[in-house]
């Protein structure tokens, strides 16, 4: 894949730059249909963005909910309109790590099966595909889950950000308030332990539709 | 610039490379620009971290209700909050008219109630005038009266002669103790 190309996709943004900027300054001057549009154009990110940090759907349904309120009421307080991406991004970020938090809380007093919580959000929302592909669908989702496992809590982070977010070095570094340097040490970080996983690099050369 | 053997990126370096190119020294950036081997490598690993993101996305479910924004008020319009403050000051105008008429009401002076009033004054300082005169005749209260005997009027007189008697009386006697009565 040529360079260029490859960088495109890493920062892959929804809308052009202009439009959603322009979008966003209408939408802080009152539009709620500009708001809306950017609802439209971020809210599928979003939710992929917390279901990869919570593998539930439900939950990623609720949080994307409670993001974009969140966003919507504190609008006016965003002072870099280019910005609004990251700053989204920072919102979902919190969020998530609230939930998460409250979790591990309710956990001390019952138990949680994450993987099945998987299967299942899985299961219900897409009924129609095959049984081999939701296995695999599952195996994937497990496979990732690991390679997490062995993130150190920053590694997880900006591994995800880039790679499945595709967020680039600069937004992340805005999203999580440190310095480019230290993202990419974490990104080397990630990497190398990422290389090390060869069930899932075996998974995503071969055994991945 | 044929690439030097030597110069092949080890596998820290790949990774860097994939972090962040411009991170090499740039003798390693050159030998990456121009050794297929080692740029070969570098793009299997970009590839893998592609297809992860990829298939994430795809086996990742889309979400099944859309975002729905807070119902927008109309007291958010400005239209509205100036008729709202209108109706608000309107109200208070009423309850302030309401409060002054009613309080007028309350204190308002007939002709007749002034006539009342007015016999109502004189009755009460007639009243007072009587207590004075009393007082003026005699100030001692009843208790004192009882003591004195003076709660009753016949004795009273009879005593007060008795004690004190009249002027007439006393000069009869001295002029009696002087060379007997001149009866005139």
């Amino acid at each position: 894949m040529p360079q260029t190309a490859q960088k495109q996709h890493y920062a892959r943004a929804p809308g052009t730059g202009s439009q959603v900027t322009s979008l966003v300054k209408e939408a802080k001057a009152g539009s709620r249909t500009a708001f809306e549009q950017l609802v439209d154009l971020f809210q599928e990110d979003i939710f992929r963005m917390v279901f990869y940090r919570t593998r539930s759907t439900m939950d990623a349904e609720d949080l994307a909910q409670d993001i974009f309120m969140q966003a919507f009421k504190n609008l006016s307080g965003l002072k870099a309109v280019d910005r609004f991406r990251s700053w989204l991004y920072s919102i979902a970020l919190n969020r998530v790590r609230d939930f998460n938090r409250k979790k591990r809380f309710r956990s001390l007093f019952y138990s949680f099966n994450d993987s099945h919580e998987v299967a299942q959000s899985y299961a219900k929302t897409n009924d129609h595909h095959e049984a081999l592909d939701n296995l695999m669908i599952q195996d994937f989702w497990k496979q990732i889950g690991l390679l997490l496992d062995k993130l150190s809590r920053m590694e997880r982070e900006v591994f995800l950000l880039r790679f499945m977010d595709h967020l680039s070095i600069k937004e992340i570094s805005r999203v999580l308030g440190k310095s480019e340097s230290t993202v990419k040490t974490h990104l080397y970080r990630a990497l190398q332990k990422f290389k090390r996983e060869y069930s899932i690099l075996q998974l995503l050369q071969e055994g991945t539709p | 610039m044929s690439p030097d053997r030597d110069l092949h990126l080890d596998e820290d370096k790949l990774l860097w490379a994939v972090v962040d190119e411009t991170e090499l020294p740039l003798t390693l950036q050159e030998h990456l620009s121009t050794c297929p081997q080692c740029r070969a490598a570098k793009e299997r690993l970009e590839q893998s971290l592609v297809r992860l993101g990829q298939v994430a996305e795809r086996f990742a479910p889309l979400p099944r209700k859309r975002v729905s924004l807070p119902v927008e008020k109309p007291s958010s319009s400005i239209w509205w909050s100036w008729s709202r403050r209108s109706y608000i000051g309107a109200a208070v105008t009423v309850t302030l008219m309401i409060v002054i008429v009613w309080w007028s009401a309350l204190f308002r002076t007939t002709p007749e109630d002034s006539e009342d009033m007015l016999a109502r004054e004189m009755w009460e300082a007639d009243r007072v005038m009587t207590e004075a005169s009393m007082l003026v005749e005699n100030a001692l209260p009843p208790v004192y009266l009882d003591i004195c005997g003076k709660s009753d009027p016949d004795y009273d007189e009879e005593f007060m002669q008795f004690l004190i008697p009249p002027i007439e009386n006393e000069q009869l006697s001295y002029d009696a103790w002087r060379g007997g009565v001149e009866l005139c």
